[in-house]
């Protein structure tokens, strides 16, 4: 019996040890800055989607949706989303503008009113047209917006992949931390563990159907979040997927809102 | 009615022009109306219908837009109306968007009343809130600059506000007789207007001019007492709005300094709303937003149904898949003890319905006040959107 309880705790050393020894924000932050580095000069982006909505019983219901990002520079993504359907929202679009450090300027064009609304951008962690993404999840990611510490290598789908945790700086963030599964070889999100501020898993997000774009850039098709707490997921289907449209900065600002059909 | 039916009659002609990209939508709407406290002789209740059409077409760099209502009423004529809300053609000229034709559109930052928003004539008889508007027959331009978005506004006809008939809800109980106008040309003087709007931070700031006729007729009772006329002034009026969005407060401002000239001479006034939004995300361990909004109008405008009206109210966002949500709005004048309640819940039925509620409530210590006018007027509606 000695020996069992002197056994486990050389293992649960050992194991604490070696996180210990691996665990590492640096490396954590240069893995986010090679991501981030890898997806410079997509310029701008177009794509169509499909948000699909599906209760813990497997209901589900629809939305059509556009988006369009325009790439920063010296601060965020510029994005716009524009809805498509259901026909009560048909029209409705809602613009982005990230920061680094401060917090996002978002408008919203209401059709029937023709009325461009400045909105606060505090609410990140409630739901986005009513799915399991909340707004922080839609948003541009930006370097800036985490701390991170690399926590281990893993093959996750039979890739090799960089396990980071990613802690947001903003206190008004949903989560306490983010657990990203990226490969190694291209440096792509597979999937990502979203604890809430109780540090409980909440949701996972998963990555699927990658294509590479002008032999560059990976974007992904499918993505999958299920909220552990609730039962209900999201899927997001992408097609259409363009890149370096020639749009530019005036098509994201937000005069710009009052013309996006 | 159509005005400017002939380039209305032309903008439909080319949005049949199916060569070209584009799209076309409709929604059908049925209404019911309740009346509880319905005086004598007046309608216990109201039903109509409304199909809007709207549709685009492009044409190179230039786009045709249309957007019409069609709304039938079984009983009140007021409601009843065929309309180019929007029939417009855009192109790019010398670094502008220039539009020919009728449009809508929406200047202010406030929740309550838009003292600002001077382009568009209000839809009242619809009774459909802030989107009841008529269209603008104009030539309008706009450019975005560094210091912002402008905009230059010519209006070459004016429209008049609709009103219910004098059996139908919201009624004085007199009939409108037709208008007349402090200006020689009548409906057909030009109005004239500009916007600058810009954002700097946290700050959305917009500055702007109108010379024209005033939208809200002042409305006085014939010496038989069988009839209100509406008389529309002369407004020169330059506005100003501003709005400070913080991480869950926004601060609003809007208001329109002029003068009004009408038999009675010419008169200054001040109309201005200031107000605050307060939300809490997610309380009670739910998706929900909760928005509590307070405002303060003010209005020395013989229009104005009093001086000044406190405003508080709730925004309920359930944040669901249904979009639920539900707004209350009750409006005080504490000088004449008047004050209106709004209350409005709206859900998705489906992806092709949505239903809303709403309720007016009017109360009034004395019958001659604004809202004691109104006293036989408290509703319950109940619409049904269908889209296609």
């Amino acid at each position: 019996m000695k020996l069992a309880i002197a056994t486990m705790f050389v293992a649960i050393a050992s194991a604490v040890m070696t996180t210990a020894a691996f665990a590492s924000p640096e490396k954590g932050r240069e893995i986010a800055i090679e991501a981030d580095g890898r997806d410079k000069g997509f310029g701008d982006s177009t794509a169509q989607i499909t948000m699909i909505l599906m209760d813990k019983y497997g209901q589900s219901t629809e939305r059509a949706i556009r988006n369009r990002t325009f790439e920063g520079d010296k601060e965020g993504d510029k994005s716009l989303v524009i809805f498509d359907s259901p026909g009560d929202v048909r029209g409705t679009a809602f613009l982005s503008h990230t920061k680094k450090a401060d917090s996002d300027d978002q408008w919203l064009y209401l059709p029937a009113l023709k009325r461009v609304k400045r909105i606060a951008s505090s609410n990140k962690a409630g739901p986005f047209m009513g799915s399991e993404f909340s707004y922080e999840d839609i948003a541009s990611q930006e370097v800036e917006k985490y701390t991170y510490n690399y926590l281990r290598d893993e093959k996750l789908n039979g890739l090799d992949c960089f396990v980071v945790e990613y802690d947001p700086v903003d206190p008004k963030s949903g989560y306490k931390r983010q657990i990203v599964w990226m490969d190694k070889a291209e440096y792509r999100v597979h999937k990502i563990d979203f604890y809430d501020r109780k540090d409980a898993l909440l949701k996972t997000l998963t990555y699927e159907d990658y294509n590479q774009y002008l032999d560059k850039f990976w974007r992904s098709n499918r993505l999958v979040m299920i909220n552990h707490q609730t039962g209900k997921k999201t899927e997001l289907m992408f097609a259409d997927w363009k890149l370096q449209t020639g749009m530019t900065e005036r098509d994201f600002e937000k005069s710009a809102l009052k013309r996006t059909r | 009615m159509i005005t400017s039916s002939a380039s209305s009659f032309a903008i439909v002609l080319l949005l049949a022009q199916t060569a070209f990209a584009g799209e076309v939508n409709g929604t059908l709407s049925s209404r019911l109306d309740f009346y509880p406290d319905h005086a004598d002789g007046t309608a216990s209740e109201g039903r109509s219908a409304e199909l809007k059409i709207d549709a685009f077409r492009d044409f190179d760099e230039s786009r045709i837009v249309g957007e019409f209502i069609f709304r039938g009423d079984k009983k009140d004529s007021g409601r009843r109306i065929i309309e180019a809300r929007q029939a417009y053609f855009r192109s790019p000229f010398a670094g502008f968007d220039v539009f020919f034709g009728n449009r809508q559109e929406f200047w202010g930052k406030a929740e309550s009343k838009n003292v600002v928003d001077v382009i568009n004539q209000s839809d009242a008889a619809a009774n459909d809130g802030k989107s009841g508007k008529l269209g603008a027959p104009s030539i309008s331009a706009e450019r975005y600059l560094d210091i912002g978005d402008l905009q230059l506004w010519y209006i070459y006809s004016f429209r008049e506000k609709t009103f219910n008939d004098s059996d139908a809800h919201p009624s004085s109980g007199v009939p409108v007789s037709s208008a007349e106008y402090a200006r020689k040309d009548d409906k057909d003087a030009d109005d004239f207007a500009a916007r600058l709007s810009s954002f700097a931070g946290d700050w959305d700031l917009a500055g702007s001019i109108f010379y024209g006729t005033a939208r809200d007729p002042i409305l006085s009772v014939s010496s038989d007492g069988n009839a209100l006329n509406p008389y529309y002034a002369l407004q020169k009026s330059i506005g100003f709005e501003a709005q400070y969005t913080g991480n869950v407060t926004l601060l609003k401002w809007e208001s329109l300094h002029g003068t009004q000239s009408s038999l009675i001479g010419a008169h200054d006034f001040v109309a201005a709303v200031a107000g605050i939004e307060y939300t809490y995300y997610g309380p009670f361990k739910t998706t929900w937003d909760i928005g509590l909004i307070g405002e303060i109008q003010h209005d020395d405008r013989p229009q104005a149904a009093a001086n000044q009206f406190g405003v508080a109210g709730v925004r309920l966002v359930f944040n669901d898949i249904a979009d639920s949500n539900i707004l209350f709005l009750t409006s005080v004048d504490r000088k004449t003890d008047q004050s209106f309640v709004y209350l409005e819940a709206s859900r998705r039925i489906n992806d092709f319905t949505s239903v809303k509620l709403t309720s007016q409530f009017y109360n009034a210590r004395t019958a001659t006040s604004a809202f004691g006018q109104l006293s036989d007027d408290d509703a319950f509606n109940v619409k049904l959107n269908m889209f296609f």
